[in-house]
């Protein structure tokens, strides 16, 4: 038998090994089911809400169509559905997707308060985050990196059988118990991703780079355990160090590092711009309805002149309204986003420094389920808006009809493609760290060869 | 001409290796033959299991020179290795493994295909009972275990058997079912170098002994050829005036 046959074999007889890679095989299969299931509920909300959204706008078009219809009616009443499906690595890392919406009915209203409009989800049950496999491949994999190789070579000290293994003239040994493990564990993570791929038709391309994303991830923890496992004396001294590692690196620094980033970058909450919005709709019916012109003239000097109207009422006058409450937030708006963007830079920034996080990063950037994602969806919404505006606003100022054939016409949401990206230099680093594990824990593994004169006299 | 002879199985000459400040081997040298079973006896600290790592190639000794076989075991480690056999004082072999799978996982480390019928062979040789072999080793006693190391050194068929404390926690019978094993050692021609504590053991088997003392051999005694193969009370008191109980 050859060594690495006789490893395996020795490998698939420990009942703990066995346990182990069955566990995360269970962990990452039930992650995947769980993403699957997740995918599945928001495809199908989104179906239902398209249905009611269809039956809605007849009901709106029944009762508003006619010929004298008007438009400032028809904008009011009809909300227009925009939806952000799941993308096709979604079942892999949800992300942002469980917290943030992926449907959004609006209307030609002010924008920003209809932006933040979505249900409130509980904040307690959205602090462990869900359960999908990309929190398999950051918080658990490490663990069972942990289990099989922190007594990789304390075990064999512990049991007196290291002298007898160092005695023996083969080599390679070391390198073939991490590689053999190495491969095991990656293999039960990777096959339920590729089994959820081939159901959800993900890109081969983006599941390659989620599968890249753990090949180097768990080479950095295996090179880690491997330095300490080699480093300690003790199964127990090693296990205690690596644990306390996991903690570290994967729950106390990026939480403190989380906290500083939103310490430094604070963020306005989105229902404050909603209600700085509604206070300025507001305060329009109190003022002269020409100081709302002039300011409505600014973004909109076309219609100039076609503000006078009879009666105390008229849908130009409300609109417009609600255009200068979005824009007198406009840069309240931007800078929120920006403020957005800025932490999410530094969440990048942070990934260079923390495996854990710069993983994270790579998984829900390429499956487009961050922030970034979000962010996209929501300027396709506001791109949306801006075209719902245009759309009614000649019929407003203009005094035209809104009639049956017009509906037709109210412009329609288009689903944004999904803008996955491939974060080069997160997996550039994150291979760099791997490499550096890899090398610490293969150099310290190469000095046992002294380990055998540990007995003296 | 120039005769080639062949090169003696071990050879330490003028060894000197320390540990920090503390000297352990200062100027050991002893040969050992072909077909030679060699007891190398002294007390704790006398410098046994430094002789062990020199030879093994676990350590880089000071100064002196060691070979196996011809063969630099620091120098060149690998090959060196394939010459010997080690057998440590407390065999620890995988538990869930049986005989015969432990024996077949350290052959294919060592990279010494010997086939099952080898196996099987050696475990008869060592005379573990063949309802034993298929068994866990987490059954075994020691003396059991003991075997299946021994086994193991027999499965290699290799020229040199490195024996630590071979005979410590042996009940009687076992001890003379392990010199057995070594007689038939000998008879291979392989050289057996076994350090020890005990004296009546290394009396019973070897064919010479060393006293280890301060780091060197301080005293040689061969087997005698007729009669007693040696004087165990001469032998007893040269041990106790090294400060040794035998």
């Amino acid at each position: 038998m050859n060594p690495l046959g006789a490893e395996t074999r020795l490998f698939l007889r420990s009942g703990r090994n066995i346990a182990a890679l069955l566990l995360l095989l269970v962990l990452s299969a039930t992650a995947v089911w769980a993403g699957i299931a997740e995918v599945a509920n928001q495809r199908a909300a989104i179906e239902r809400v398209a249905q009611e959204q269809a039956r809605d706008l007849a009901a709106v078009e029944d009762a508003n169509a006619g010929p004298q219809g008007d438009a400032g009616y028809v904008a009011y009443y009809a909300f227009m559905l925009t939806q952000d499906p799941p993308p096709p690595l979604a079942f892999a890392a949800i992300g942002q997707r469980d917290l943030q919406p992926y449907l959004l009915r609006v209307r030609a209203l002010g924008l920003e308060a209809q932006l933040y409009d979505s249900e409130a989800y509980n904040p307690e049950l959205a602090l462990p985050g869900v359960f999908d496999w990309a929190f398999v491949l950051i918080y658990l994999l490490p663990l069972v990196v942990i289990a099989l190789g922190h007594d990789l070579v304390t075990g064999e000290r512990e049991t007196g059988r290291l002298r007898l293994l160092l005695s023996l003239p083969g080599d390679g040994l070391w390198r073939r118990r991490a590689v053999l493990r190495y491969a095991a564990v990656l293999a039960a993570l990777v096959i339920p991703l590729l089994v959820g791929g081939a159901i959800m038709a993900a890109p081969a391309g983006g599941i390659a780079v989620l599968i890249l994303t753990a090949v180097l991830y768990c080479a950095f923890w295996f090179g880690l355990t491997l330095l300490a496992g080699a480093a300690m004396r003790t199964s127990a001294t090693a296990a205690t160090a690596m644990v306390g590692c996991w903690i570290m690196l994967t729950l106390v620094l990026p939480t403190l590092g989380n906290a500083a980033i939103a310490r430094a970058v604070p963020v306005a909450k989105g229902i404050d711009l909603t209600l700085a919005q509604r206070e300025v709709v507001h305060r329009g019916w109190d003022i002269p309805k020409e100081q709302t012109f002039e300011r409505f003239f600014v973004s909109h000097p076309e219609w100039r002149g076609r503000e006078e109207f009879e009666g105390r009422f008229h849908w130009k006058w409300y609109y417009a309204m609600h255009q200068v409450g979005d824009e007198a937030v406009a840069e309240d708006a931007a800078e929120y986003r920006a403020s957005l963007e800025r932490r999410e830079d530094l969440t990048r920034a942070l990934g260079f420094v923390l495996p854990s996080v710069g993983s994270m990063n790579v998984v829900h950037r390429i499956a487009d389920t961050d922030i970034e994602g979000q962010l996209a969806y929501r300027d396709s919404i506001a791109a949306f808006h801006a075209r719902l505006r245009a759309f009614y606003y000649p019929y407003l100022f203009a005094d035209r009809p809104f009639t049956r054939a017009d509906f037709a016409m109210i412009p329609r949401y288009s689903v944004r493609t999904a803008q996955g990206s491939l974060g080069v230099w997160p997996l550039a680093i994150l291979a760099l760290a791997a490499l550096l594990m890899i090398g610490l824990g293969a150099r310290r593994v190469s000095r046992l060869g002294g380990e055998g004169s540990a007995r003296t006299g | 001409m120039i005769a080639h002879e062949t090169p003696p199985a071990i050879r330490i000459a003028d060894l000197h290796h320390s540990y920090g400040a503390k000297p352990i081997l200062k100027g050991l040298t002893l040969t050992v033959r072909h077909g030679e079973i060699y007891a190398l006896l002294g007390g704790n600290g006398a410098g046994k299991s430094t002789t062990l790592n020199a030879l093994l190639g676990f350590i880089a000794p000071a100064s002196g020179t060691v070979r196996v076989c011809g063969t630099d075991p620091v120098a060149q480690p690998r090959q060196a290795r394939a010459q010997m056999a080690y057998v440590p004082e407390n065999v620890s072999l995988y538990d869930h493994l049986s005989a015969r799978e432990n024996i077949g996982y350290f052959l294919a480390l060592a990279k010494a295909d010997r086939g099952a019928d080898a196996i099987d062979e050696a475990l008869r040789e060592v005379g573990l009972p063949a309802d034993a072999w298929d068994k866990r080793l987490s059954g075994y006693s020691k003396g059991m275990r003991q075997k299946v190391a021994i086994a193991l050194a027999l499965a290699r068929d290799v020229p040199v058997l490195l024996l630590d404390e071979p005979t410590s926690g042996l009940d009687p019978r076992a001890v003379l079912e392990f010199n057995r094993l070594l007689d038939t050692a000998r008879a291979r021609k392989v050289a057996v170098l076994m350090v020890t504590h005990d004296l009546v053991s290394a009396v019973d088997i070897a064919d010479r002994i060393g006293f280890l003392a301060d780091g060197r051999i301080e005293e040689e005694r061969e087997a005698l050829a007729t009669g007693a193969r040696f004087d165990l009370n001469a032998l007893h008191d040269r041990y106790a005036r090294a400060g040794v109980s035998a």
